[in-house]
């Protein structure tokens, strides 16, 4: 089902409207917008997790094939070390943490009006 | 982000979005698809010929249960857990219960799939309804 699918539940659709706006316009979502606002046009940033990333899919696809060497974990460290004093980096984490903690708050609110867990319900399996 | 950003900002108070939150509960359990999960429940939990179904097939998984982690059950334990299965899962009561639920879960995702567009976050995920 699709959102204009919600079309003929018009009493759904403005209560899901209502919510996903309150929802952004709350302060740990109002925050954590900022933040990755902040890290979408900081290419330092960016650059600095696609370089952690691909030296972690490097590393593991060399501890395969036992070919890890103390300078490959020396660079990832040094990555990790870079990432983890990087401002940008650092606040748009935590804001994030910030905003699936207060979601799963409003979560619980709803599942506990309609006796289920609604997360459950919207969630697709891929088992 | 400084003070002065988040008071540039007109955030939603918590009450406010707590109560959201309430009328949207309020809202989906309002649905038809929402009433007919619950009426399907009930149906489900008052047929008897559905539990006992549902019953006898818990209970030969169960016995079972060592032999299935072993990938170990016999050829006629698998066609008898099989024929099991296929008697629960045929009772009318359980193939409306499934045909609510799958209903119901449609306009969740539906629901979901919007607030996770507004917020940039997977709702679901977010929510840890992980699978497995």
């Amino acid at each position: 089902m699709t959102h204009s699918n919600l079309n003929q539940l018009p009493d759904l659709m403005a209560a899901t409207q209502a919510l996903a706006e309150n929802l952004l316009a709350s302060e740990p979502f109002a925050v954590y917008q900022q933040a990755s606002a902040r890290f979408s046009a900081d290419p330092h940033a960016r650059g600095l997790i696609e370089r952690l990333s691909q030296a972690q899919a490097d590393l593991r696809r060399r501890q395969m094939n036992r070919g890890v060497t103390q300078a490959d974990v020396d660079q990832l460290r040094a990555l990790q070390s870079e990432v983890q004093s990087n401002d940008v980096i650092v606040d748009y984490v935590t804001t994030q943490q910030s905003a699936v903690a207060y979601l799963r708050e409003i979560n619980q609110e709803i599942s506990l009006l309609i006796g289920s867990d609604f997360a459950a319900l919207a969630g697709r399996s891929s088992c | 982000m400084s003070d002065f950003d988040l008071n540039e900002l007109e955030l939603a108070p918590p009450e406010v979005v707590r109560q959201a939150a309430r009328d949207f509960a309020a809202a989906l359990a309002e649905t038809p698809q929402f009433k007919a999960y619950e009426e399907a429940i009930e149906r489900l939990n008052h047929d008897t010929a559905a539990q006992r179904a549902i019953d006898a097939f818990q209970s030969k998984q169960q016995s079972l249960q060592a032999l299935l982690m072993l990938n170990a059950v016999s050829a006629a334990d698998k066609a008898e857990l099989q024929r099991l299965q296929n008697a629960f899962s045929s009772a009318p009561a359980v193939v409306a219960y499934a045909q609510a639920q799958a209903d119901l879960m449609a306009i969740c995702q539906a629901s979901a799939d919007w607030l996770s567009e507004a917020i940039g976050l997977n709702y679901a995920t977010a929510c840890g309804s992980g699978c497995c």
